[in-house]
């Protein structure tokens, strides 16, 4: 497909090479990148983080600011980006492409309503070069009120086109009155409110619930099905891939690896790396088994290099992987191209072998494989941790005045909640953002107080962390989601991991021995010890958050969100990394994701979540091969999945309602497909389905 | 929205600090050496006052009670509205005040204008061509404009303008020409630092990611800036604009005596020379009150400027 002459295609992009200057020298982002993308067509670009697919992606639009290209070319329906003046480039980004970015919470503007920069958008693409600033500014003699006005209408119209209902109502308002899935469905109303004829969306489904992220993909699809908007797909979630693209890029280190079909890529990778990146979904392999990984990271990007970028984690690498120049390969019958040096992925054997490693450690280690079948650890020793009609409640009035004229709403981020965690065993709580899933964490962990009910730890009810006394504190580890954050910049990892040792009273040589013992059991070296958390990549830096919370030898561990903020192939490491300590320490964990497909491979019994009320909770094999409550099953089919064509969708319409004003009944009725009169008006009780306790009025065994 | 809570709250602790100012000046006027009667009476007499004159005027003017006690009776003069009489004209003190109020508030107002009027360009300016010459040279003037004195500049200007180029006047006040000159030495200050103050915000938020979004629709360099990014920009600027009127006031007293101009702070530095306690406690409270007001007005004009501020404390 690379061999068409570059004017044909909507976008041809060849030979880019974007670099940044950087105090440590050049870093090259993008390193001779070729990528076509026809009319009405759909390329997923794809890679982890530092790929340069994001970059690429940006200069095609001409924002590589700060960085600059510094060779190859990129045309845009015949015009030539790199050689285009301001003007040029304006007019290509106001008709004929446009980007949604990815954290919809930082790419819209927080100071103006969401319809004015729609508005902004329809003005722009219709009047492309009488933009004065005071027009812009509805500064009254040079703008129009009235033009205004009719852009807001259009505003309105094309907001219900991406699907946010009632946009009468939200066309006012502001980006942080609204939900993710909201937001981001603004920024795809800004990107298409030009009917471009090429939509770069970058990650614009990562930050959001696999249902919100369903119903996105599925307007996406609509889109091009009805307009022949071409979509360039940048993502790092080969489901979302195998959901909605017609042809893959697969990128690695500023490269191209592998092109295709996505069936193909998807059935019969070639290239290691991608067979690599396959392997490492959590999807693909059997439930509780070992996860097979891609050892090494992602090469900095600086200074020439030679050979195969991948070269160096690949274990089919020759010397002339090393050394040699790399070859681009036709596969011939609009399969693709693959660029790797080891002739035997050029042959057409579809195995999935051996690129992955499966990290040393036999199989029989793993925590899950060894447990009981069908519930986990043994149902018949007392729970660990009991939390029994649990509630959380915040108001909303803002002081006495304001409670005294009636303005106190109540927010219910936890609601009447039982749950028992088990020794040894893992507990998933799952749900969409905003369901309450930290909150019942911070309840666990002492950091909230419950309004109503009891958190027991080993039968004895505890109250918040200050209550507690020092062996309680010590049995309950947390790892939270960013690890960036949750560490102190200024503290070396080796203080990081002894705080709270000393603060339990270690003394300095025994603090150091553990500490060492701790790195060694989450697969750090010494060397590591005094590192900062700035001089570590992702995956290390949240396994000495891991060495942190298990320090004090927990007997239950905390896992909020733990490997959301990871690439595929460190999360697959770093989910061992928790397997293997649960073998070897005998852990509780309660392990908080909306990543269902991760969960489902490290659950035992999954909790699912819905507005601060427990929806479902049961074994994990039960409830995701057969899933009991409506809610369940929709989280369910809204997972894109792997095979190829195989489009998911979800049969949950709208948004979560706010949890100030839950609707009465059922909580979730208003989205329940199979909702029934009698769910309005009571609320279902909890009722035992064979192993499986849910809310739901209709479900019958 | 704004919360009651939160207007209470501010109301009450903006009273609170009003009142911490007038017990610290009244207890830092009776700290200062000199009697004022005896210095007041041989202004009056023209020759040393008798000791039985001196008590006649403290008996008169309540000296005699203990301090406590002659600040309450202040204090409860002036909740009645009364902010007693001068020990010289034996005027009204509001009356004096009224008088030069408006003097200043032009002042300051012209000032604050000027500071504006060059500081936003300039930073904005700065910040987008960060690194370049006109970044350099715009930086070396704000760091000039915050070291020079104000009676330095003062002087620098009446040489320039009115004794070598013959342009207006020296000093006095009356028409725009006599505004000239003080607003530009007040205001020059302060527009160096809140120079400073937008470049650095606007480098901030020229790198968020909404900038990107505006350029991506295909907006105009010039509208990108000033109108996605500047008004973002300005929230932290206008919290220290706030802040700059203390100072603004502050050189108000320096710039309205060297060009002779009646006001708040010429008042204030007469006051404090002749021993005049009531003007001097009166226009202190003035200027609290001012500058308390103001900051108040400062943090409700928060909402306009950035709609996710929640007006009434932490938000959960």
């Amino acid at each position: 497909m690379t061999a068409q002459p570059p004017n044909s295609a909507l976008l041809s992009v060849e030979n880019l090479h974007t670099r940044f200057r950087t105090s440590e020298g050049p870093v090259h982002a993008v390193e001779g990148v070729s990528v076509t993308v026809d009319e009405g067509e759909i390329v997923g670009l794809v890679g982890e983080s530092g790929s340069g697919k994001s970059v690429t992606a940006r200069s095609i639009v001409g924002l590589q600011d700060p960085g600059e290209i510094v060779r190859g070319s990129i045309h845009l329906d015949g015009v030539a980006v790199t050689d285009a003046t301001d003007r040029q480039l304006r007019r290509l980004r106001g008709d004929t492409v446009s980007m949604v970015f990815q954290d919809p919470t930082e790419t819209l503007n927080p100071v103006f309503d969401i319809g004015e920069q729609i508005a902004e958008s329809l003005k722009v693409h219709d009047q492309l070069d009488s933009q004065s600033l005071l027009e812009y500014l509805h500064v009254p003699p040079f703008s129009s009120r009235s033009e205004w006005r009719e852009y807001r209408e259009r505003a309105i119209e094309l907001m219900a086109q991406v699907g946010i209902a009632n946009p009468e109502d939200r066309v006012d308002a502001y980006p942080h009155e609204l939900s993710g899935g909201l937001r981001q469905r603004a920024g795809m109303a800004i990107a298409l409110a030009s009917d471009p004829d090429l939509l770069i969306a970058d990650e614009p489904t990562t930050a959001l619930d696999v249902t919100t992220q369903a119903q996105l993909l599925e307007r996406l699809r609509r889109r091009n099905a009805q307009r022949g908007t071409a979509i360039l797909l940048i993502t790092h979630d080969l489901g979302v891939v195998a959901d909605i693209c017609d042809r893959v890029v697969v990128m690695y280190a500023g490269e191209v690896m592998e092109t295709g079909p996505t069936d193909r890529i998807l059935e019969a990778p070639r290239h290691p790396y991608t067979k690599a990146l396959l392997e490492c979904l959590p999807q693909r392999v059997d439930r509780g088994s070992r996860l097979p990984t891609i050892e090494g990271s992602v090469p900095e990007p600086t200074g020439d290099r030679t050979g195969c970028s991948f070269a160096p984690r690949c274990d089919r690498a020759t010397d002339a992987c090393r050394d040699g120049e790399i070859p681009t390969v036709d596969l011939g019958d609009a399969r693709g191209t693959v660029t790797c040096g080891e002739s035997s992925a050029l042959e057409s054997h579809a195995a999935r072998s051996g690129t992955a490693t499966s990290d040393g450690a036999p199989e029989s280690g793993s925590a899950t494989t060894g447990s009981a079948p069908g519930g986990g650890p043994d149902r018949s020793t007392a729970p660990l941790v009991e939390l029994e009609g649990v509630s959380r409640r915040y108001s909303l009035a803002n002081g006495p005045i304001e409670r005294l004229l009636g303005t106190d709403d109540t927010l219910r981020a936890v609601d009447d909640v039982d749950l028992e965690i088990r020794a040894g065993e893992t507990l998933a709580l799952v749900g969409e953002s905003g369901c309450g899933k930290s909150t019942l964490a911070s309840l666990l962990t002492g950091l909230e107080t419950p309004t109503t009910g009891t958190v027991r730890i080993d039968g004895t009810p505890v109250g918040t962390a200050a209550d507690r006394d020092a062996e309680t504190l010590a049995d309950v580890g947390v790892v939270f989601q960013d690890p960036r954050s949750s560490l102190n910049p200024r503290l070396t990892v080796e203080r990081a991991i002894g705080e709270p040792l000393r603060s339990n009273g270690w003394d300095r040589s025994r603090r150091r021995e553990r500490v060492q013992e701790l790195l060694e059991r989450v697969g750090l070296a010494d060397r590591h010890a005094t590192s900062y958390p700035h001089e570590l990549s992702g995956g290390q830096v949240q396994r000495v958050a891991i060495a942190r919370a298990i320090a004090l030898d927990p007997s239950v561990v905390v896992l909020d969100e733990p490997v959301s903020a990871l690439d595929a192939s460190v999360q697959s490491r770093l989910l061992n990394v928790l397997a293997d300590l649960q073998a070897d320490l005998d852990l509780a964990y309660l392990f908080i994701s909306h990543d269902l497909t991760v969960v489902e491979h490290i659950a035992d019994r999954v909790a699912v979540m819905y507005l601060g009320e427990l929806m479902e909770v049961g074994p994990a094999d039960r409830v995701f091969d057969c899933p009991t409550h409506p809610y369940t099953r929709a989280l369910l089919e809204a997972i894109p999945s792997l095979d190829p064509g195989g489009s998911t969708g979800t049969s949950l319409e709208g948004d979560r309602p706010s949890p100030v004003d839950p609707p009465g009944g059922c909580v979730f009725r208003n989205r329940c497909p199979m909702a029934e009169p009698k769910c309005a008006e009571t609320d279902p009780d909890q009722r035992q389905f064979g192993p499986v306790r849910a809310k739901c009025h209709i479900v019958r065994e | 929205m704004i919360g009651y809570d939160y207007l209470a709250s501010r109301l009450a602790t903006s009273l609170a600090v009003t009142f911490g100012v007038s017990v610290v000046t009244y207890g830092l006027i009776f700290l200062t050496p000199g009697d004022p009667a005896e210095i007041i009476l041989s202004q009056q007499l023209d020759r040393q006052p008798s000791a039985a004159e001196i008590e006649a005027f403290r008996a008169e003017h309540g000296l005699n009670d203990p301090v406590p006690v002659q600040y309450l009776n202040w204090l409860t003069d002036v909740f009645r509205g009364d902010l007693g009489t001068s020990y010289y004209s034996d005027m009204p003190v509001s009356t004096l005040i009224i008088e030069v109020v408006p003097f200043t508030l032009e002042l300051a107002l012209a000032a604050m204008l000027v500071a504006l009027v060059i500081s936003i360009p300039a930073g904005v300016v700065s910040a987008v061509n960060r690194g370049s010459p006109i970044d350099h040279a715009s930086q070396l003037g704000a760091l000039l404009g915050v070291s020079m004195p104000n009676f330095w500049l003062a002087y620098l200007l009446i040489l320039l303008f009115p004794l070598t180029l013959g342009v207006l006047p020296v000093a006095g006040a009356g028409s725009v020409g006599h505004l000239v000159l003080p607003a530009i030495t007040l205001g020059s200050g302060m527009a160096a630092v809140v120079t400073r103050l937008v470049r650095s915000s606007m480098l901030e938020v020229l790198d968020e990611a909404y900038v990107d979004t505006a350029r991506a629709k295909g907006l105009r360099e010039r509208i990108v800036v000033y109108k996605h990014a500047l008004r973002n920009a300005l929230v932290p600027v206008v919290t220290i604009l706030g802040l700059q009127l203390g100072t603004l006031l502050n050189g108000a007293v320096v710039v309205e005596i060297i060009f002779q101009r009646p006001g708040l702070g010429s008042l204030l530095v007469d006051a404090v020379f002749e021993r005049n306690y009531p003007v001097v406690q009166a226009v202190t409270l003035v200027t609290a009150i001012v500058f308390v007001a103001t900051n108040l007005l400062v943090d409700l004009t928060y909402r306009y400027l950035d709609p996710r501020v929640q007006l009434g404390g932490e938000t959960a």
